[in-house]
């Protein structure tokens, strides 16, 4: 903090230490209550009946096979958003082009179209009656109620998280390395893994992670697209929502936690990643640029 | 951070195969995939009879059937099949869902020629009510009282909500509900509408419905009497009580054509729904809150199913196609009376 | 499809100029595959019977009803989030207690958390049988699952982050000079953030608020499990939809869909021209 050194500042201090704690007490207060609590609820419902029963379910071939095409769709979907998020995002700094403020509105779309919607859209794209449906028929290919169709629909939703995180971080490029190198004469493709890349790295992380959190998490969207068929099209978040209905909380408890310390997990390391290149680049970013 | 980023590769590549290789299974020699579509009730039966299903085909034919399970509100999981979903046998609450997949064209056979005329199991819409019976609730008439908190499913995507819809109305329009005159519309119409004044939740489905009951939501849960048998079976201690006039709730059961002949299942899907009106099927049924079509096992389940002082049938209404429009229709009587409920407000 | 863009995308290091639409043709190919396609079928579908057709639809007693209830608990949310988000960006920037990098990595939970799975954990906290929520219930009568308290919850759940890190990294980046002028000058601490902090905050303030408020309206994971889908009372209109979408009225669906993603595209269109008039503003200092 380097304004402790500035004189004056300690009396401040002092003077508004009770304001001080009434605030941070607020705060803490309703983390607590908005965060924390319901979490804690969730974990103690988890471990009524002890370790055991939770062990059970994280070993649970059903449970298992329900995660494995919840990473697969999710991991899938990071790689295509980290190429298209990321030249999506150089694009709209580095070029300036007509309808470009339009591009720059479309991209949050998804971001507050409900996820219903978004699997309404596909079926109405690839169901039966779809528009698309007698050329995916020709092709081969399911699909409504199937694979293809919940990938759609997660490649549609997590789109603005890679894109909104690597703005900041492309605007915030220095440019004079980039001239330097082109002057020296390297490739483009040089100059972007020796230059670029090296600089966005750790933004490309944070973006990708919260990618895949939000793919991971996403539940509305492949409810209706996918159908929830077990074995099938039955992702984690649908394994939840099915546990439910059939009074296997323990499960849907269980496979709740799971899912969300995974999410967490991933978020925090990236965001630990991502402090660590502040801490070297002193160039900050939120999350939303 | 060299090696950081090589794993990082290896790991996308690794799981980018992953991804790949898990395509569909196709129907090899020894295995076969079985595509059951139903609504959200007979879920615990179906999970036991699937297994005996499985042992029977293995032990006939060599073949292990697989099978890949999907439970919706009878409405949404047939209009999910018409959609696109391949369902190769479809178990919906009601006959109109599954005409609905054969208008689409789906269904090409007569799916009632059998004996039961398709319907594999039946049931009675009854009320799950709080343990001891606090309200006192005995019949409809108890559902009007002023304070009751009735949940029942919303009929738009619920097959067990139209059937408690019919259940209220059907009971009113034959009299035997005190204060309601026979065979009147108008009087039935405004019975109808009292018991909706006091409904507080309308879920997606009948299951939503009763496990909104389990988590301490209102009075009373119409219902399926299944799903409250089911319920008790898993330790809830909400009681059933079966209203002196109620109407049989009649579940069909279908092959869905296009799925079988697109799959090649069709032999293994016609066996499939032959099972499930064998002895040993039906007493699964049974066991899990079902009145069955097997007369042998109805009849040595009596005591576990009380017969129904007045019971009456969809046909009293003219049948499916007349309910849909006369009672569910754009201005059908229940279409009218929610709207008119929900405008007093 | 995707395999064929991805070759020119990987040319990224043209300089913007002459190559510039290698770079710019696959991802504007690919939003237009990804968002306009499907919002066009959505649009079309919504307009197939016309445009009174359409207000008919969402002029419905219970489509209506839905989009309001949806509209208030959105904009109530974003009034106690502004507030709230406010006050936990300044303690984490200003303030050194122990605990804050746990409190900070707290923040970014609800973006990672599922929101099925706050549904879920929202309904074991409040629901009737669980010890808070029956005390809620019986001693105060404060209803909290199955009702609006309950939907304004788990939005507020769900959008926390969005406030909290839009106004963080301003807050940090602030000239502190003028603020010790001002104390300095004998201004108390309410007044110094009131005339000096606070007008730096209003821009990024505004702006999370609006992401927060286009969030929530189209919040369906959460909702669904905490609102009593009943018609008229707590279905919000994402909810709404899905019982349009699962029974014969599509035509309400798309409706619906379409005034909801009209109104989120319209707010989230002004809060970029604020984060754009903030960035020129910036500039220009």
């Amino acid at each position: 903090m380097p304004f402790k050194n500035i004189g004056g500042e300690k009396m401040q201090q002092i003077k508004k230490g009770w304001g001080r704690w009434v605030l941070i007490f607020l705060v803490l207060g309703y983390m607590g209550f908005l965060i924390l609590a319901p979490i804690t609820a969730l974990v103690k419902g988890a471990f009524e009946n002890g370790l055991m029963p939770v062990l059970r379910v994280i070993t649970s071939p059903v449970f298992l096979q329900s995660l494995a095409l919840s990473l697969k769709i999710a991991i899938i979907v990071v790689i295509l958003q980290i190429f298209f998020g990321t030249s999506i995002a150089w694009v709209i700094v580095r070029q300036e082009f007509v309808g470009k403020p339009l591009l720059n509105g479309l991209i949050d779309i998804p971001f507050s179209i409900s996820p219903v919607v978004v699997g309404y859209m596909l079926l109405m794209m690839f169901g039966r009656n779809g528009y698309l449906f007698p050329i995916m028929e020709k092709l081969g290919i399911k699909v409504a109620f199937a694979v293809p169709g919940m990938f759609l629909a997660t490649l549609f939703v997590s789109l603005p998280f890679m894109i909104r995180e690597m703005i900041p971080v492309i605007k915030n490029l220095d440019r004079k390395q980039e001239f330097a190198a082109q002057t020296l004469g390297a490739s483009q493709w040089k100059v972007f893994w020796r230059v670029i890349f090296p600089q966005i790295k750790h933004g490309m992380i944070y973006g990708l992670t919260l990618t895949l959190a939000r793919a991971l998490g996403e539940f509305g969207a492949v409810l209706v697209i996918g159908g929830g068929v077990q074995g099938r099209t039955e992702t984690t978040t649908l394994y939840i929502f099915r546990c439910l209905d059939e009074r296997r909380y323990i499960e849907a408890y269980t496979a709740s936690i799971f899912l969300g310390s995974f999410s967490v997990l991933i978020v925090f390391l990236a965001d630990w990643f991502k402090r660590r290149q502040i801490r070297q680049h002193r160039n900050d970013n939120g999350f939303v640029g | 951070m060299k090696s950081f980023w090589k794993l990082t590769f290896l790991l996308t590549i690794i799981f980018s195969m992953a991804a790949c290789s898990g395509g569909e299974t196709s129907q090899t020699g020894d295995e076969i995939k079985l595509i059951l579509g139903a609504y959200t009730t007979p879920r615990e039966a179906y999970g036991e009879i699937i297994p005996l299903f499985q042992e029977y085909w293995h032990e006939k034919t060599g073949q292990q059937v697989v099978f890949e399970e999907s439970y919706l509100g009878s409405g949404a999981q047939s209009r999910a099949v018409i959609d696109g979903f391949e369902a190769d046998v479809v178990a919906l609450s009601l006959e109109a869902d599954v005409t609905r997949i054969q208008e689409a064209g789906l269904i090409t056979h007569d799916w009632k020629a059998s004996e039961t005329g398709g319907i594999v199991t039946t049931s009675i819409v009854a009320f799950a009510v709080r343990s001891g019976n606090p309200e006192n609730i005995q019949d409809w008439i108890d559902l009007t009282r002023s304070g009751v908190e009735i949940l029942t499913p919303n009929p738009s995507t619920s097959g067990g909500a139209m059937w408690n819809v019919l259940g209220a109305y059907g009971a009113a329009l034959r009299g035997q509900i005190d204060g309601v005159p026979a065979d009147d519309p108008e009087a039935a119409r405004t019975f109808l509408k009292q018991v909706l004044a006091n409904v507080t939740v309308m879920d997606k489905a009948a299951r939503d419905s009763i496990l909104n009951f389990e988590k301490g939501i209102g009075d009373l849960a119409i219902t399926y009497e299944n799903e409250v048998l089911v319920g008790r079976q898993s330790g809830q201690d909400y009681e059933l009580v079966i209203p002196s006039s109620t109407i049989l709730i009649e579940n069909p059961l279908a092959v869905v054509d296009a799925s079988v002949d697109k799959h090649g299942t069709r032999e293994v899907a016609e066996a499939f729904v032959e099972f499930l009106f064998t002895p040993q099927a039906q007493e699964v049924f049974s066991q899990h809150g079902l009145r069955v079509v097997n007369s042998d096992i109805a009849a040595a389940t009596v005591d576990q199913y009380p017969i129904v002082e007045d019971l009456f049938t969809i046909e009293n209404f003219g049948g499916w196609q007349s309910v849909m429009e006369d009672i569910f229709g754009e201005s059908g009587v229940y279409t009218r009376a929610i709207l008119e409920v929900q405008g007093g407000e | 499809m995707e395999s064929k863009l991805e070759l020119p995308v990987l040319r990224r290091s043209s300089k913007g100029h002459g190559q510039g639409w290698l770079l710019r043709l696959p991802g504007i190919l690919y939003l237009t595959l990804m968002i306009v396609v499907p919002l066009l079928v959505i649009i079309q579908d919504g307009l197939r019977e016309g445009i009174a057709e359409l207000i008919h639809q969402i002029t419905l007693p219970i489509a209506r009803h839905a989009i309001l209830l949806t509209l208030w608990t959105s904009a109530l949310m974003t009034i106690i989030n502004a507030v709230m988000g406010l006050m936990t960006a300044f303690v984490l920037v200003r303030f050194e207690f122990p605990g804050k990098r746990v409190l900070n990595a707290i923040v970014d939970l609800p973006l990672a958390i599922p929101t099925l799975v706050t549904g879920v954990m929202l309904v074991m906290l409040y629901g009737p049988q669980e010890t808070l929520g029956n005390f809620l219930a019986n001693q105060i009568g404060f209803e909290v699952i199955f009702a609006p308290p309950g939907i304004v919850i788990s939005l507020l759940f769900i959008s926390f982050p969005f406030v909290v890190r839009n106004i963080q990294p301003v807050l940090q980046e602030l000239d502190r000079t003028q603020e010790l002028a001002a104390s300095t000058l004998g201004a108390g601490s309410w007044k110094t953030f009131w005339k000096i902090v606070f007008p730096a905050l209003i821009l990024p303030l505004t702006s999370g608020s609006l992401m927060s408020f286009s969030r929530a309206i189209g919040e369906f994971g959460a909702v669904v499990i905490v609102a009593g889908n009943i018609p008229l009372k707590t279905q919000t209109a994402a909810v709404y939809t899905l019982g349009a979408v699962e029974s014969e009225n599509r035509l309400g669906a798309s409706a619906v869909s379409l005034l909801l993603t009209s109104i989120a595209f319209l707010i989230l269109i002004t809060a970029n021209a604020i984060q754009k008039y903030r960035g020129r503003k910036n500039a220009a200092d």
